[in-house]
């Protein structure tokens, strides 16, 4: 891959950045991150977590409220024209028109980039073939599948060789086996054309899968950074659910039951190995263990030495779903079909309107 | 090149490629083209049946209705053409396609300008049209070929000041269904307050006054001289600047409209 000395300079810059609506919804609260040259940065959060915001203050189609942006040198309020230059842009509405073929979106696209016509011929061929549509290049865009339009939209946003590509949730909508295969194709473009790419996205196994880096994002704050393995390691280890049952008379061998979450969870802490233990909303327990496999049959076994029922005991290695779990008190996957959170996006997409 | 013809190039180029893509939109929807055929046909043949005995009205200022009539369609189907080009930047909007225009390093007044010149272009194609259905009706028209052309002018002219008011409105309104509401409610009072059905001296004097102010009026008048009489420089010269002038003035409110709505 083509990351020599430049690896490590910064492509994006950005510092406090605060985005705030007209009727003071403040999507964007003051987020501070930098992207290097050649690497996959990703954001995760759940929808209305702020992340569409960035992107569009990104590409220069918002206006900071305050803070400071720079994309590839050039700060976005100051000389937005040069970033637009650099950048492409992919937007979360697949946005391609369907009365054109596939060719001719290329072909306006190239145009509206300004580049000349042999260029955009010689392009077009070069995205077309990586998206797999030269095939379909001449049918109009109505006769493409969804998966297709998404190809044909990122082979757009690739037309005028830009340093960085901004892909805002790429899979939104999208059927499993559709998702894998532009996975593919963005794993694809990274290796052929070298670029900078920063996504959204609010699955977390597309996160997993495809960024070097990840912010997690939630109520418009990067709550943590890092690479993947990095977040997940800054778990601690590996975690263990339990369900207890307790205040079932006496013990085995004639001790006391310990009284109340408190003491359930200084008894399990004492446990060796555990780390932490917090009861999760469901009243499960989660623990966190340096080597989940040893500690389970221990906090069996402790439980039981003081009459406690252990219903139910699973162990794995902690997701990004966790991570965002340990950051936020709330577990990703919850927010998906929440209302409030639904809400909340329609009322920041009617202001980004 | 110094800097200001290149971004006056950048500006004209810019403007062909958005306006290129509402010209092949326009030539792949097939009733479309079919409609603008038909309309003007339906329009001549039924009102100009319909008040063909206005013309025997003492001060009638024509010989037929229908010659009356002729240049008042014109002037409707540019007014129903100009004043939906706003139309197509809320669709835009909606299927995010607007975001990808503004995302690219075109000139935001070319997202104005290149929706405003593929109304102009449409507009003039349209009226080409009527006229040779016109004609094929026995229309009577004075000032021959380049008459016509200086109607097809005005018509583009017109149509650009509707698609100004059209495309400034759709900076503010995001639904289709708001436009549409304002559109409607533009047309048909701009329609009749105009002189393009009845002859001025028909109307009350408070609805002349309105009538005087009415930007179609500006381009009625010159075209039903160059239909009816000949070649009238003085009101033919004030319809090309009053129109040419609201039209750039209107593209300039809607270009700036535009650049707030995304602040």
């Amino acid at each position: 891959m083509g990351m020599g000395e430049q690896s490590g300079q910064p492509v994006i810059s950005v510092t406090d950045l605060v985005k705030e609506y007209r009727g003071g919804v403040r999507a964007v609260d003051g987020v501070t991150f930098e992207v290097r040259r050649g690497e996959n940065f990703g954001f995760l959060g759940p929808n209305g977590a702020g992340k569409t915001t960035t992107i569009l203050t990104l590409i220069t189609l918002l206006r900071p409220t305050s803070g400071r942006a720079v994309v590839c040198g050039h700060d976005v309020v100051a000389e937005p024209d040069r970033v637009r230059l650099r950048i492409g842009y992919v937007s979360q509405d697949i946005a391609v028109d369907d009365t054109l073929t596939g060719e001719e979106n290329l072909y306006l696209q190239g145009r509206l980039y300004h580049l000349d016509r042999e260029t955009i011929a010689r392009r077009s061929r070069e995205v077309l073939e990586m998206v797999d549509l030269t095939g379909r290049a001449r049918d109009l865009v109505m006769t493409y599948s969804g998966g297709m339009r998404k190809r044909l939209d990122i082979a757009g946003g690739l037309i005028h060789r830009p340093e960085v590509l901004f892909l805002d949730e790429p899979t939104l909508g999208l059927d499993v086996q559709t998702r894998r295969r532009i996975w593919d194709y963005i794993r694809l473009l990274r290796e052929r054309e070298g670029i900078t790419v920063f996504m959204t996205t609010h699955y977390m196994e597309e996160a997993d899968q495809l960024c070097d880096r990840i912010a997690i994002m939630d109520h418009g704050r990067i709550v943590a950074i890092g690479t993947p393995s990095e977040l997940k390691a800054g778990i601690g280890g590996d975690l263990l659910t339990v369900d207890i049952t307790t205040g079932r008379g006496g013990t085995r061998d004639g001790g006391v039951q310990p009284d109340g979450d408190g003491e359930l969870q200084d008894l399990l802490l004492t446990v060796p190995g555990i780390k932490r233990a917090s009861r999760a909303s469901d009243g499960r327990w989660v623990l966190v263990a340096d080597r989940g496999e040893e500690s389970a049959p221990a906090v069996l076994e402790a439980m039981g030495r003081h009459g406690l029922r252990v219903n139910y005991l699973a162990m794995k290695k902690p997701t990004l779903d966790d991570v965002f779990l340990h950051y936020t008190g709330r577990q990703l996957r919850e927010d998906e079909g929440q209302e409030d959170f639904s809400r909340r996006r329609i009322g920041l997409r009617r202001a980004r309107m | 090149m110094n800097t200001t013809a290149k971004t006056t190039a950048t500006l004209l180029s810019d403007t062909w490629w958005v306006a290129w893509r509402e010209i092949k939109r326009f030539q792949r929807q097939k009733v479309r083209i079919v409609m603008i055929l038909v309309q003007p046909f339906i329009w001549l043949a039924l009102m100009g049946n319909m008040f063909e005995r206005m013309a025997q009205v003492p001060g009638f200022p024509a010989d037929s209705y229908l010659d009356y009539m002729a240049p008042g369609v014109v002037t409707m189907v540019t007014l129903f053409g100009g004043i939906f080009g706003g139309m197509s930047i809320v669709w835009d909007r909606r299927l995010g396609y607007l975001n990808k225009l503004l995302a690219a390093p075109i000139a935001r007044s070319a997202v104005v300008s290149g929706k405003m010149l593929a109304v102009g272009l449409q507009t003039g194609v349209q009226v080409a049209v009527i006229f040779v259905i016109a004609m094929l009706m026995g229309v009577s028209f004075k000032t021959g070929p380049l008459g016509a052309l200086t109607v097809i002018l005005l018509a583009v002219l017109l149509s650009l000041v509707f698609a100004g008011i059209s495309l400034s409105f759709s900076a503010v309104i995001t639904s289709h269904e708001a436009l549409m509401a304002v559109v409607n409610f533009l047309t048909m009072p701009l329609m009749f307050t105009s002189n393009a059905m009845m002859p001025l001296s028909f109307m009350p004097s408070w609805l002349q006054m309105i009538a005087k102010l009415n930007p179609l009026s500006y381009a009625i008048n010159p075209m039903r001289s160059l239909f009816l009489t000949g070649w009238n420089v003085q009101e033919l010269l004030t319809g090309v600047v009053v129109l040419a002038l609201a039209g750039l003035a209107l593209g300039h409110v809607a270009t700036c409209l535009f650049r707030r709505s995304l602040a």
